[in-house]
């Protein structure tokens, strides 16, 4: 067939509303996303819809079959050739925006028009499943808005109402769905698990990695994006002691620190001492597979139950950490750790790559030779960064591939990660086992959410050393390279950042704003984005269900759903409209006071001749009755009746007595 | 193939099953005498095709969400359910409470499609819309009702063979808001129409006085029958009948027309078509007396045991159809 063959389509066999409406919901869907599929879709999209939207002035051809069914082979390999799969959310997405394109060339009927409406909707879950933040919620209910608008305009066929009511319509549905759907939200039993494999996301996340080579976290400085939120069942522990505590690098290349992929061994014991603190933390997704957590935890968190703690006191969570997670911890900042290191813990921690270095690896043998014993060998390698000359900066100059070298003698520049590479460099070279321990330090207070906020720009690098009769001790040599690191932000700290970063931060109401904002991000993330299993077994529980089984859920759910779709069908019960006026109004109630004494009043009978029969069928009140209908033909016909008179005929027919024989039904 | 008893569901699953459900429905909802009101409990509701799909594509996304244990693509899933059912309530809603104010059927012949009327009332303050009203075995009539209106509504039956017809059960349904779910009742109305015999037959009409003529039917003006008067042309009308002269002085198209003389009606008699069987003559005499009308002429029937009157117009020709169509009934 060619295309010339192919009819044109007369005009689109839907209303121009419910067209517009149905390509308008499609494009919004692309758009939600554009973020995450291929970069041909937005542009197919857009251009497949205006084609399709001059079809509503002009009769459109469509394209030959060949035509379409080559292009949907194009757009399949298109998909393929970009994400090497069909499988998966970004190559899943692209495919559907593209067939949904495609589909707008060969819409005729409108079993067509719902095709396209449910892969928008499709779209729609697609975005939601490509992100969940707080600020992309309005938009997607708008989306939702809009598609209930057109699939509505779609169910009313031919005669579309306008689009206005539509909308209504829409708003009316989800509002009434939303109570459902929330109850469905809460006790719907979150499956875990995966029922397909998840293909692994090709994003980059900010934050902490898994090794780390100064200069790199740099970036990472300049990031606000949020890390974690802390909210505390009691107090705070001191500014000082809030290190939280991340990835543990113990390899070194020479520049590049790196983890140990297997930890291996038990958990050196711990003697904790002084306060314990508990606390809930938010984690955002990161790439590693380590949570965050205050120096130094108790145990691994009770409601993810893969995690554990490894023998360098990392909380190892084995899935990736791809949405937020949220846990409960017990820490204690003021711990001893008990125990002799073991000879394979101790050949790592002493590990240096051969012949890099040589000048650090000299100072750190005199230094040593100098100090009386390992406590010493660290008080005196602090003091050569204390008195060195060095200073702390966000804008290090890069390192050559002896990074300890040319931090110590030539830049002298630097910030955490530099002074803990290179404290830690010292160290290992004197002979004391030493790690790099990264994680982040402080975090601001958000007064409206009640909780201590840490951003990626947190982030901090320190070292720990083992002595043998004191075990690991945490030693930070920014502290004394930049003490105010401790108990104040960067932003304090560093002018640089104060004189182009700080005017605008310095407005109260601007603070005060983001931090009202970062509440609600945070409420949103933890409280709806992570909901989960344990969060529903903990609500079962408070609400009393002392049995964690599918039978508490399903009780719950039948009992909302009950309640909810009775409300629904109250409110969808039969209502008579409020026809006509007060007057109107007056006379339907004397009827209805005679409805058990004659035949009701038929469409063609007036209110006399009504007031005549019935008054024949009750004689004592015939004078009464055509008295009230004489005086409604002179309310309704005469001269314009006043309030008062219209008040009064009212009365009237209220004051009405009918007899008990008439009252009673027939 | 027929059959009887349980062996039926075997054989016509479909069609036993609509039955059983007829009689079902028929039992426990018995006789409509309008005016009355939908009540709920006779609105039935089921998901249609689409809406099955929808259950199949919601699932789908109940699926995707929990495998990516992502809340915001849950609550999607979840609040387009509560859409669903809103909608579920809100197509029931369509028909319940309903007012029927009244229901006619029209006489028709048969194996013709007659005509019935049903008068609807929505008193209510919402409109109903996408209702559909049908009869079984003719396309519905679709209308819909704003709020606090009434309509009459005209839809069609096939009529059967002559004699009464009860128009069993009428079909009220919707579809609305979203094409997913469908809703219905039944309506057992009394509706009767006589359905008369099917007008055909190739004799020509007796002649007057009741001979049957032998001649076609060319005649004279001024001849056997009476000048009346001249009446706008109908397509019905041979050109024979045209009145020409009218037209070549420049006027419009008419057609003469011509009265039988007093005592010169046609007798349409049952015993004139001896040879035919019954059906064919009563037939026969149906299509008689449609065309006496057409010709506007005067007619008196004569059937065995009953002889109308002559006369012409609508109450005569109802009158002589409504004889055949209960002749030997």
């Amino acid at each position: 067939m060619n295309a010339r063959a192919n009819p044109a389509v007369p005009s689109p066999r839907l209303p121009g509303i419910t067209v517009l409406l149905l390509l308008g919901g499609f494009i919004g869907a692309a758009l939600l996303n554009a973020q995450h599929t291929a970069p041909w879709c937005l542009p197919l999209a857009v251009v497949a819809v205006a084609w399709r939207a001059r079809g509503l002035r002009a009769p459109l051809r469509l394209p030959a079959r060949y035509l379409r069914i080559g292009v949907a082979l194009l757009v399949t390999g298109a998909v393929l050739a970009g994400f090497h799969t069909l499988n998966g959310l970004e190559a899943g997405a692209s495919l559907l925006v593209g067939m949904g394109a495609l589909k707008l060339a060969e819409t005729e009927r409108p079993r067509d028009w719902r095709i396209l409406a449910g892969t928008a909707l499709f779209l729609l879950l697609a975005a939601c499943l490509d992100g969940q933040a707080l600020w992309r919620l309005p938009l997607y209910a708008a989306e939702l808005w809009l598609l209930c608008a057109a699939l509505y305009a779609l169910g009313a066929g031919a005669d579309a109402p306008p689009v206005a009511a539509l909308l209504r319509h829409a708003a009316r549905s989800l509002a009434l769905a939303l109570p459902f759907a929330l109850l469905l939200f809460v006790f719907v039993p979150r499956v875990s698990g995966s029922f397909w494999a998840l293909p692994q996301r090709h994003e980059a996340y900010t934050g902490l990695g898994d090794e780390m080579s100064p200069g790199s976290i740099s970036e990472l400085t300049q990031s606000g994006e949020p890390a974690l939120r802390v909210r505390f069942d009691a107090d705070l522990p001191p500014a000082a002691e809030r290190y939280w505590r991340g990835p543990v690098l113990h390899r070194f290349d020479g520049y590049t620190w790196r983890r140990q992929p297997s930890h291996v061994g038990p958990v050196p014991p711990v003697q904790y001492q002084g306060e314990a603190y508990s606390y809930q933390i938010t984690l955002e997704p990161n790439q590693h597979h380590v949570l965050i957590a205050l120096e130094m935890p108790q145990a691994a968190p009770q409601d993810l139950p893969d995690t554990y703690l490894s023998s360098d006191y990392q909380l190892i969570e084995p899935a990736p950490i791809e949405r937020a997670l949220s846990y409960r911890l017990q820490s204690y900042p003021q711990h001893r750790t008990l125990g002799a290191l073991s000879d394979a813990a101790r050949q790592l921690d002493l590990q240096l790559p051969a012949d890099r270095n040589p000048r650090s690896v000299a100072l750190a043998h005199s230094l040593r030779a100098g100090a009386g014993s390992d406590a010493g060998f660290v008080d005196a390698v602090l003091d050569y960064l204390r008195q060195g000359g060095f200073t702390y900066t966000l804008e290090p100059p890069l390192l050559n591939l002896d990074s300890v070298d040319d931090l110590l003698f030539r830049t002298r520049e630097g910030f955490c990660g530099h002074y803990a590479s290179a404290f830690v460099m010292l160290m290992r070279a004197g002979g004391v086992p030493a790690r790099v321990v990264t994680g982040y330090l402080g975090g601001s207070w958000n007064r409206y959410g009640g909780y201590l906020y840490i951003t990626q720009s947190d982030a901090h690098a320190w070292g720990e050393v083992w002595l043998d009769d004191r075990g690991w001790v945490r030693i930070d040599p920014t502290a004394v390279v930049a003490p105010g690191r401790l108990t104040e932000g960067l932003d304090q700290l560093l002018p640089g950042v104060g004189a182009h970063g700080h005017g605008l931060m310095s407005a109260y109401w601007i603070t005060n704003a983001l931090q009202a904002w970062q509440g609600m991000n945070a409420w949103w993330q933890a409280k709806f984005v992570g909901f989960s299993l344990a969060r529903q077994l903990a609500l079962l529980d408070r609400l009393g269900f002392r049995q964690h089984d599918l039978r508490a859920f399903a009780l719950l759910l039948a009992g909302g759903a009950g309640i909810w779709l009775a409300f629904i069908a109250w409110g969808m019960r039969p209502r008579r409209a409020a026809a006509g006026d007060g007057l109107s109004r007056s006379w339907r109630l004397l009827e209805h006071k005679l409805r058990h004494a004659d035949a009701p009043r038929a469409a063609h009978e007036c209110t006399s001749a009504y007031a005549a029969r019935v008054g024949a069928r009750l004689p004592e009140w015939s004078a009464t009755l055509a008295a009230l209908a004489r005086r409604y033909a002179r309310l309704r016909y005469g001269p314009p009746p006043s309030a008062a008179d219209l008040v009064q005929f009212r009365r009237a027919v209220r004051r009405l007595r009918t007899p008990a024989r008439v009252r009673r039904a027939r | 193939m027929r059959s009887s008893g349980p062996l039926r569901y075997l054989f016509e699953p479909r069609a036993a099953l609509a039955a059983t459900l007829a009689r079902w429905a028929r039992a426990r909802q018995g006789d409509d005498t309008p005016p009355l009101a939908l009540q709920a409990r006779r609105i039935y509701i089921l998901p249609t095709r689409t809406g099955l799909v929808a259950a199949a594509l919601l699932f789908l996304m109940l699926l995707a969400g929990m495998n990516y244990s992502n809340s915001l693509a849950l609550l999607l899933c979840f609040l387009l359910c509560g859409v669903t059912l809103v909608s579920m309530h809100e197509c029931h809603a369509m028909l319940s409470g309903l007012g029927v104010l009244r229901a006619e059927a029209g006489n028709s012949y048969a194996g013709q499609l007659g005509e019935l009327q049903v008068d609807l009332e929505n008193a209510q303050a919402r409109a109903r819309s996408g209702l559909q009203l049908r009869c079984a075995g003719c396309p519905p009539s679709c209308f819909e009702l704003g709020a606090g209106t009434s309509q009459r509504v005209t839809l069609h039956y096939q009529a059967g063979a002559r004699g009464r017809q009860r128009i069993e059960r009428l079909e009220l349904s919707s579809t609305a808001p979203l094409g997913l779910f469908r809703a219905w009742t039944w309506l057992h109305l009394p509706l009767q129409a006589i359905i008369y015999p099917e007008p055909v037959g190739d004799r020509a009409l007796p002649a007057h006085g009741g001979e049957p003529r032998r001649t076609d039917r060319r005649m004279h003006v001024g001849g056997e029958e009476e000048w009346a008067g001249l009446r706008p042309l109908q397509e019905s009308d041979s050109p024979r009948s045209v009145a020409w002269k009218v037209y070549a002085r420049g006027g419009p198209l008419l057609a003469a027309h011509y009265d039988a003389p007093a005592g010169m009606q046609r007798l349409l008699d049952f015993e004139l078509l001896q040879e035919l069987p019954l059906e064919r003559r009563l037939s026969q005499l149906a299509r008689w007396v449609l065309e006496c009308e057409r010709l506007g002429e005067s007619y008196k029937l004569r059937l065995p045991q009953l002889t109308l009157p002559a006369g012409s117009g609508d109450a005569q020709q109802r009158r002589c159809l409504t004889a055949l169509a209960l002749f030997r009934q």
